[in-house]
């Protein structure tokens, strides 16, 4: 698992790249929590360089999005493969982390 | 003709057998042999991405719930024909039913309200189209059966 974080204004776009599992969820956490500032109004997850997630996965992406909501910030998603995809179906994630095709479509997401 | 050969004449490919410790490093050899099988068998990239969430939830359920400490074992099998996967996973620990015991996942509440518990198996459920549980011997069975193309 790889994390790289850029900023456009007041958003912060996270590059998630690789596995996130079992194994790794703790750094994942960690990392994505290191990246968020308290001025952050916006972020953006690219997941088109995420191969796997699992459930341990999800539950950080979960504790995010709530403390997230916690300083009025958004979390968005973008670029999923269609693997991920199904998962955050399947498992009613895209209901609460809104998931667009592109990043570009992320950040117009925000500006709305 | 040996077991093996006798397989491979019946067509049937090639499957997986490994006994991993019963701690969470022990997926990352679990993926390896996964990625390994994936390739030597031609599995879409869908399938691999399957087998490997089936095969890591279940896997650390029994880390998580059939054991209070490290230092024990659980076996993996996974075979494979034409059209399906069979996977057989099996502890010495407690009981547990992942069936039964695992609690009902939380899809419909409000995101300040929600529940992770459960969404592990609630995800093999979806992706799996058949699944068992026994206790038998002093022996948690699970068993699971998954079509190749979804």
């Amino acid at each position: 698992m790889d994390l790289k974080s850029t900023r456009e204004g007041s958003n912060l776009i996270v590059d998630v790249e690789g596995r996130v599992d079992g194994t790794n969820a703790m750094d994942f956490q960690t990392a994505l929590e290191g990246a968020i500032q308290p001025s952050d109004q916006g972020v953006i997850m690219d997941m088109g360089q995420l191969q796997y997630i699992s459930s341990a996965g999800l539950r950080v992406i979960l504790l995010v999005a709530k403390s997230l909501q916690k300083q009025n910030a958004k979390l968005l998603g973008c670029s999923l493969s269609e693997s991920v995809r199904e998962i955050f179906a399947i498992s009613g994630f895209d209901k609460i982390v809104p998931v667009h095709d592109s990043r570009t479509d992320a950040l117009k997401a925000l500006e709305d | 003709m040996s077991d093996a050969e006798a397989w491979e004449s019946a067509g049937m490919s090639n499957g997986l057998s490994l006994t991993l410790e019963t701690r969470p490093e022990e997926l990352e050899r679990l993926t390896a042999a996964i990625e390994t099988l994936a390739e030597q068998d031609n599995w879409p990239a869908a399938l691999t991405f399957r087998v490997n969430l089936v095969l890591e939830e279940l896997v650390l359920n029994v880390i998580n719930y059939a054991y209070d400490e490290d230092g024990h074992q659980l076996d993996v099998e996974l075979t494979c024909n034409e059209e399906d996967l069979v996977i057989e996973i099996t502890d010495e620990g407690k009981p547990f039913d992942p069936l039964h015991d695992a609690p009902e996942p939380d899809m419909e509440s409000p995101m300040e309200e929600r529940r992770i518990g459960g969404l592990g198996v609630y995800l093999v459920r979806t992706m799996t189209s058949d699944m068992q549980y026994r206790r038998e011997d002093g022996k948690n069975r699970m068993t699971v059966a998954m079509s190749r193309d979804g």
